[in-house]
């Protein structure tokens, strides 16, 4: 059956909580491209028995012509559904840089291991363009996400985060489960990356 | 004599607020503003960016003086608030161009990374983009392409490996994502008295100063940032 594999593909995007990612699925992608290829066989193999029996391909409209659109067709469906797969991806993708960390590493574990080789190697190239642009602009633009209430925030810190972090010019220790008072914009990127949260009330 | 008060008073607010409005941050979060509601990129505010970091970098100054010299720590974090704010707006109004955070779901509507192709290819939509932002989004194309390029493309038969169009014979880009227009928006305007000419109705709507209309997008585009802001 046409398009059906290239279908489920898509349904992981939709499926899925929005913005999450699910593991990139190799296996079901290949066997996608493999029916795109097959498709392309079928199509060449009509053009080709079509212009052996001399019919012009462009006016004729016989039974050939019509498997020949159908394979056209089809092939077309599951470019658009892989493109899809794999752009949406993406844009979760651009998403967790400004998110979550420009470095690789930064990620959780769990999210690293759903990202394809080419997925991280896309993560570190996005992450890069946009350090690039930040520091043309000479300003962070992944800090300071939410309105500023008040310049300082009360934080937990929630996993070892070690000694020896500076933050304005002050070394803390920061030890697990630890209260601090903070700079907003210092404690910003630890709370994106899960070692802190805010405490609100 | 009660009514005699009450016009004084609002031409007076008139003023005020005319006033108001012409100052930089007024003028950024204006700009913010429409960045954040319109459905495409906007013209790139390059003086007003310009100035409104000159006047950051001098309040920074301020600040650090005036926590040198041992002045009142309220007054000084009072400095800092403000600051933090005027950061806020500029770093958000540069970022929202970049990416924009629609308000009814978790999900990101990128702008300048959504529409790469479609802003890069609409001569236009290009030079409304800053220097910086115009390296980024061919960066950005180029990543994406070659992300693409490896994890899909080379593996589809040869006619149909581009990345902006369906096939071979696709006689124009029909893959690349472009941004709903014909969408409605919520609008204020900001003149005295607005017209506006609309699609489906021989009579024009007119807008008194902070009235607020919803209307298709495209019939206020020309006119946002001069005599209509979006909110």
């Amino acid at each position: 059956m046409h398009g059906r594999l290239a279908c489920r593909l898509v349904k992981e995007i939709t499926t899925g909580e929005k913005g999450q990612l699910q593991p990139f699925n190799d296996e079901l992608l290949n066997e996608v491209t493999k029916e795109c290829s097959e498709n392309f066989l079928v199509l060449q193999s009509l053009i080709r028995k079509m212009q052996d029996e001399g019919l012009d391909f462009q006016t004729t409209r016989n039974a050939d012509h019509y498997g020949a659109l159908i394979n056209h067709l089809s092939l077309i469906r599951n470019k658009r559904c892989l493109m899809a797969y794999v752009y949406n991806r993406a844009e979760i993708i651009q998403n967790l840089v400004w998110k979550v960390g420009l470095r690789l590493f930064e990620l959780p574990e769990e999210i690293q291991e759903k990202l394809s080789h080419s997925e991280k190697e896309y993560f570190n190239r996005h992450s890069a363009a946009l350090e690039s642009y930040m520091s043309k602009m000479d300003l962070d633009l992944n800090v300071d996400m939410v309105p500023p209430k008040d310049p300082y925030i009360k934080v937990r810190v929630l996993d070892d985060v070690g000694e020896g972090i500076v933050v304005s010019d002050k070394a803390a220790n920061f030890a697990r489960h630890s209260m601090h008072f903070l700079k907003r914009t210092d404690a910003e990127p630890y709370i994106s990356r899960g070692l802190m949260e805010e405490l609100t009330g | 004599m009660a009514e005699d008060l009450g016009d004084g008073s609002t031409a007076e607010m008139d003023e005020y607020e005319t006033l108001m409005s012409t100052t930089d941050v007024e003028l950024l979060k204006t700009a913010w503003r429409n960045e954040k509601a319109a459905p495409e990129i906007l013209q790139f505010q390059a003086l007003l960016v310009k100035r409104a970091r000159e006047q950051i970098q001098l309040v920074e100054e301020t600040v650090e003086e005036f926590e040198g010299s041992g002045m009142d720590p309220l007054t000084v974090s009072l400095y800092q608030m403000d600051l933090d704010r005027a950061q806020f707006l500029l770093r958000s109004y540069l970022r929202v161009r970049l990416q924009k955070v629609t308000a009814n779901s978790l999900s990101c509507v990128l702008q300048i990374e959504k529409y790469m192709f479609y802003i890069w290819k609409n001569d236009n939509l290009r030079n409304r983009l800053s220097e910086p932002e115009k390296i980024f989004v061919k960066r950005c194309i180029n990543d994406m392409e070659k992300h693409i390029e490896e994890t899909v493309l080379s593996k589809l038969p040869d006619n149909y490996q581009s990345a902006r169009r369906q096939s071979i014979i696709s006689e124009e880009d029909d893959m690349v994502p472009e941004p709903q227009l014909d969408t409605f928006v919520a609008c204020k305007s900001s003149k005295n008295f607005v017209s506006i000419r609309l699609v489906d109705s021989e009579r024009p709507l007119e807008m008194e100063r902070h009235d607020v209309s919803f209307v298709l997008y495209k019939v206020i585009e020309d006119k946002i940032g001069v005599e209509i802001d979006l909110v």
